[in-house]
């Protein structure tokens, strides 16, 4: 007898769905329970299994092909030579077809496939089939590249659409950086954070003086401040580099991220080769960035490829700030300064990978000394 | 180009009041002679933010180099600014 095995509905607002893995072929046997099938809609992948022990007789549809929910995805049979009644084209029954059948993709590589948008093609495969292993192996390979590579891939997927109802909104810029830094900073640094508390007496008195000799307009202590920090990982290069595939990676050009809240913005602004410009080079580059910020005029790279960061939330009187470690970093200052407290905290965010709590703590010592 | 010094001083104290209140700071009380940056009621980002609001409101584009106590140090001095940098456009 011949039984009919049914394309299975995989949520309730689609009719059809994709065929994309046929795992079997006319003629084999399967058991109750093997995966003769995977099908695939927009929200998710479901594996078709069969239901008993049976002969495949007759496969009724093919991969990518689009299969209507309820049809005959194929026939089983007790035996070889049972007799099906449907006359449907039967796409995939010669031997050609077959071995075709064989080298397409499991399931789930083809997910990944399609989550990283990658073209099949350029993946090596090790064995008969394309498997997950063989695209996680590309993948760890093509990351290998260069770090900015490994930044730029897209944040992890929330596959699951909220119960609650709503609608997706599309990101800004700054909100899908936003998301590749956070998922960068979970999933790949090891996070610490230290901080230390300071007299700003000496800090604000010696900022003071150079805003008077240089008749500025701003405070120039935050980018003094800055401006040490470069000047340390100038000294110290593994304040300037980051950890890609287990290996250490080195930055040449110091370049500084800094903190700029502009409206509802927050942006990373970035001085590059900051080790090259001289303390009144660097107070006019980053004050001259920071305008840009304000007026939402930056180009993509004022606010791309920091090497290492620094930030203040002084003006919003917060005692502390834990800041998240951009991408591909190993450490971000941190500064606050409660008024009316007399005291300034200097925290670090670091990735343990690469420092310890000591190589910060002499980072947080330096910086607390006003320049001689 | 001739540009209302009393408008122009009226506009750049009304925005250093609603700067200043963004930061819990009362400026009401500011002389058109007072230098902003001693005066503490805004910090830095706050005359940054001034800054930016001065260019984009009377079309100026200044350079780095522009943005200092002489020019731009007081309410009197903008204003003055303003004037000079409009009457040479």
């Amino acid at each position: 007898m011949a039984y009919p095995l049914h394309t299975p509905r995989v949520n309730n607002n689609d009719d059809h769905v994709q065929i994309i893995e046929l795992s079997v072929k006319e003629g084999d046997f399967v058991k109750q329970g093997q995966v003769v099938a995977a099908v695939e809609t927009d929200k998710a992948i479901v594996e078709v299994e069969s239901d008993r022990d049976a002969y495949v007789l007759k496969i009724m549809s093919a991969v990518d092909a689009q299969a209507a929910v309820g049809s005959v995805l194929m026939w089983l049979g007790d035996s070889q030579d049972e007799k099906v009644t449907e006359t449907v084209a039967t796409p995939a029954t010669d031997k050609a077809a077959s071995n075709a059948l064989l080298q397409q993709p499991t399931a789930k590589a083809r997910a990944l496939i399609k989550k990283h948008n990658l073209d099949i093609a350029s993946i090596p495969c090790a064995g008969e089939r394309l498997g997950v292993g063989d695209v996680e192996a590309y993948l760890l390979k093509a990351g290998s590249g260069t770090p900015r590579q490994m930044a730029t891939m897209p944040a992890e997927t929330i596959d699951k659409i909220p119960e609650v109802a709503g609608s997706l909104q599309n990101l800004s810029p700054e909100g899908r950086g936003m998301v590749a830094t956070v998922s960068w900073h979970r999933d790949q640094a090891a996070h610490g954070y230290l901080e230390m508390e300071y007299d700003p007496e000496p800090w604000d008195s010696y900022a003071k003086a150079y805003a008077s000799e240089n008749k500025l307009m701003l405070s120039p202590m935050l980018p003094l401040l800055a401006y040490q920090l470069v000047r340390l990982a100038a000294e110290n290069p593994r304040l300037n580099g980051t950890i890609v595939n287990g290996q250490r990676y080195q930055y040449e050009p110091i370049n500084l991220g800094f903190t700029v809240q502009a409206d509802q913005t927050l942006y990373l602004t970035v001085i590059r080769e900051a080790q090259n410009l001289s303390p009144q080079e660097f107070i006019e580059a980053l004050g001259g960035i920071q305008r840009l910020a304000m007026a939402h005029k930056l180009k993509p790279e004022q606010m791309t490829g920091a090497t290492l960061s620094f930030s203040s939330m002084a003006r919003w009187n917060v005692s502390r700030h834990i800041p998240l470690l951009p991408p591909h970093t190993s450490i971000m200052i941190a500064h606050a300064a409660p008024r009316g407290s007399n005291r300034a905290v200097l925290g670090a965010s670091y990735d343990h990978r690469l420092l310890t709590g000591f190589d910060v703590v002499q980072v947080l010592q330096a910086l607390v000394k006003k320049p001689a | 180009m001739s540009v209302d010094n009393n408008a122009v001083k009226s506009a750049i104290r009304e925005k250093l009041i609603a700067i200043a209140s963004s930061l819990d700071a009362d400026a009401s009380g500011i002389s058109d002679e007072d230098i902003i940056p001693a005066t503490g009621l805004v910090d830095s980002a706050g005359i940054l933010e001034l800054v930016v609001w001065f260019e984009k409101t009377y079309e100026l584009t200044l350079s780095q180099e522009e943005i200092n106590i002489d020019n731009l140090g007081s309410i009197n001095a903008m204003a003055a600014f303003l004037a000079t940098k409009k009457s040479a456009a």
